[in-house]
């Protein structure tokens, strides 16, 4: 990994009795596109509000391009741009006018900020509409407009908070394909989704989050290589049955067996092999199979693997 | 910093005046109030605009119910209807008139009436009599009682007038009853033309009530209705800035542009101050155009001090300011806006004098109305606008304003959140 760009260590938040993060450290490299993925209330928005400013942390540390976040704030708040999952943007202004507003908090003025707005309105497809108020915009041109306003300042490090909540497939694809050409480009991308499709399509790397920690932190390619070729969930009747796990972890197809909240969770090495041998364990033991499900090795199966529950429960 | 407040600042007036609607409903509100209130109640200070209509039912066998009648006539603020549709007045008729609303207020002078005031004045057997005053009970005694005092007033004056013969007859037969008949005549003439107004042959009364002003007002004008409503519901209409502000506050934070914001570099005061200006500077535009279109459409004066005026227009528009800054701190949802802006606004407008003058109210309601920054603005304005004050004079009031704001502000940015879940 090259020279890491935002060093995260130990980070702790809490709402009262609530524990929103607890103990979260990563690393992210310069010019990566790094995903927090995990379910809704996982922790990944605390996580990243404070990366961004918006929260102090109650424990840990941030530090960026070198330097301490507590002591640099606004010199670190003016090499990143963020990209909130709210539409945040004034729905009466135009897109250019939303645009020029943001541009001038991060300090572009003049001939400066026209000359970027209208590259950041080219990149984002709406030079034709840009005079038009943004509430006359469809989701996904509003969409585009709210990743434009994060991007008018040059950040070296780009968040987005769930951009493609609530959009259409075809704009979510442009969307996405924008977040790639900005990573080619140089940005290095911080990327929080509850979508495994989108973190398994754009990120380099993904640090898994449940429960306000990283359960899971490598290559979308690695953490999918775990599951090997695939996971098989299964029911039984008679969950007391201890020998089925004995007996289906000595088969060569399967590569693991846990058991969570009641299931079977089998990882084979060859799926077809597996559920073969599963049938003939069952079988064998008079067992009855009461539910049945196989999933192609991704990421929802790893943190469903991890987890015993769904992303988007 | 300067170029991040002016973008916030430019931010919202753009945002402002794009709703045309809110626009309108910001100026005109207050301006509509002005226009309607200031017509409606004209006749409360301009007299003999609209004069208070009385009915007389007239049955006195003499003359002098109807000179008392013809002089209530003659008073700016009265008119004397004895008929009604080309009918002469009767007792049934006139209560008939106040039972269905069309009046409030009927006279009944009996047909001994003349009688009562002409007697002998050494008779042994005082003749009396009453007139009777048919009243709606559902009117005020504010707006009785004082025509009521007139009435009486103009008969005991009467009375004095008719009595005057008799009792120079009796006064002649008593100390001088040698005096020859024509001269008694030509003294009597005199002594009722002196007690009737003319006393030493002049024209004007000997005594009058003159209207002035404490030592140190300088009355350019006596206040019309525009004088006493436009500063009352411009102060009103200033406050509805909080309703703007606490609405863009609650939008922002509820769209995500405070998160976003946030994450930029900018110090969180510069923030607030960005926020803030825009609704100061449309407060004091609200405060300029209300003042201005008065004194240009309806001749609303001034006063002698535009210094004074700016001075108390700066912290009058601090204060609804400062106020809108509280509200957006304490509101959490759109109903909490919309609830705590009607009742703060309506509440102090009231107790403040905005609506009805606090000289009219309850002495322990107008000592309460001095807890609102209302009540202070509201004096002060007439300080300049009516009692012809300069700057020194409203200083003080000020002062209190600034006080206000500085209450508002202090607790207001203390509990000020920018998002929801800011820490």
């Amino acid at each position: 990994m090259s020279e890491p760009i935002l060093i995260v260590q130990d980070l702790h938040k809490s709402f009262g009795e609530i524990k929103a993060v607890r103990g979260i450290s990563l690393q992210v490299a310069q010019g990566e596109l790094f995903g927090l993925l995990g379910p809704n209330g996982a922790g990944k928005t605390t996580t990243l509000s404070m990366l961004t400013g918006l929260l102090s942390p109650d424990r840990g540390r941030i530090t960026m391009k070198g330097l301490d976040f507590r002591t640099h704030t606004n010199q670190l708040k003016a090499r990143m741009g963020l990209v909130p999952q709210e539409l945040a943007l004034y729905p009466a202004l135009s897109a250019r006018q939303n645009l020029t507003f943001f541009g001038r908090i991060y300090g572009l003025k003049g001939r400066d900020l026209r000359r970027r707005v209208d590259e950041v309105l080219e990149m984002i497809g709406l030079t034709g509409r840009a005079d038009d108020p943004v509430e006359t915009y469809s989701g996904g041109m509003k969409r585009r407009v709210n990743i434009g306003a994060g991007l008018l300042h040059k950040p070296d490090i780009l968040f987005l908070d769930e951009p493609t909540v609530g959009v259409d497939p075809q704009s979510r694809n442009a969307i996405l394909e924008s977040v790639e050409a900005l990573n080619r480009a140089g940005v290095t991308v911080i990327y929080t989704t509850h979508y495994m499709e989108e973190a398994q399509r754009l990120c380099h790397r993904v640090a898994i989050v449940d429960e306000g920690q990283i359960i899971a932190l490598d290559t979308p390619t690695a953490l999918i290589r775990s599951l090997g070729g695939g996971l098989i969930v299964v029911g039984l009747a008679d969950e007391a049955a201890e020998t089925v796990t004995d007996r289906l972890r000595s088969l060569p197809a399967v590569q693991g067996v846990q058991r969570r909240d009641g299931k079977l969770h089998i990882r084979a090495r060859h799926t077809q092999e597996a559920l073969m041998g599963l049938l003939e364990v069952t079988n064998h033991l008079d067992l009855l199979i009461t539910t049945l499900e196989i999933l192609e090795p991704n990421l929802e199966a790893v943190f469903l693997n991890l987890t015993g529950r769904r992303l988007r429960e | 910093m300067i170029d991040q407040i002016l973008a916030l600042t430019w931010k919202d007036l753009k945002i402002f005046f794009k709703d045309r609607g809110g626009v309108a409903l910001i100026f005109l509100q207050p301006f509509m109030f002005i226009v309607v209130m200031s017509y409606a109640l004209g006749s409360m200070f301009e007299p003999g605009q609209d004069r208070i209509q009385l009915l007389a039912v007239n049955q006195d066998r003499g003359t002098q119910a109807a000179t008392i009648l013809a002089q209530l006539d003659d008073m700016e603020a009265f008119g004397v209807e004895t008929t009604w549709e080309g009918q002469p007045l009767t007792v049934e008729l006139a209560e008939k008139l106040i039972v269905e609303g069309k009046r409030n207020l009927a006279l009944v002078f009996p047909p001994d009436f003349s009688d009562a005031l002409e007697q002998d004045p050494a008779a042994v057997e005082r003749h009396t009599t009453r007139v009777a005053a048919i009243v709606d009970p559902a009117t005020s005694s504010q707006f009785v009682e004082p025509i009521l005092g007139t009435l009486q007033g103009l008969i005991e004056r009467t009375t004095y007038t008719a009595m005057v013969p008799k009792g120079l007859d009796y006064l002649f037969e008593w100390l001088a009853p040698q005096t020859p008949a024509g001269q008694r005549e030509i003294f009597k003439a005199q002594a009722q033309e002196a007690i009737s107004g003319g006393l030493l042959g002049g024209k004007e009364p000997v005594v009058t009530v003159e209207r002035t002003v404490p030592a140190g007002m300088q009355v350019a004008k006596y206040p019309d209705s525009f004088q006493q409503n436009v500063p009352g519901y411009t102060i009103y209409g200033i406050f509805w800035i909080v309703s703007l502000l606490a609405g863009s506050v609650l939008q922002e934070r509820r769209e995500g542009t405070f998160r976003r914001l946030l994450a930029a570099p900018m110090q969180r005061a510069v923030m607030l101050t960005g926020k803030l200006l825009p609704y100061y500077l449309i407060n004091l535009m609200q405060l300029a155009i209300m003042l201005g279109a008065s004194h240009l459409l309806f001749g609303l004066s001034l006063g002698p001090s535009p210094a004074g005026l700016v001075a108390v227009s700066l912290a009058a528009a601090a204060t609804a300011t400062g106020l809108g800054v509280l509200v957006s701190a304490l509101a959490r949802t759109e109903a909490q806006v919309g609830g705590l802006t009607v009742l703060l606004l309506l509440t102090l407008s009231a107790l403040g004098g905005c609506f009805v003058p606090r000289f009219i109210m309850p002495t322990w309601l107008q000592t309460i109305g001095l807890v609102t920054p209302h009540a202070w603005a509201l004096d002060a304005y007439q300080d300049l606008l009516v009692r012809g004050y300069g700057l020194a004079q409203v200083l003080p009031k000020v002062g209190i304003l600034v006080g206000f704001a500085a209450l508002f502000f202090g607790i207001g940015v203390w509990r000020f959140r920018f998002d929801p879940v800011e820490g």
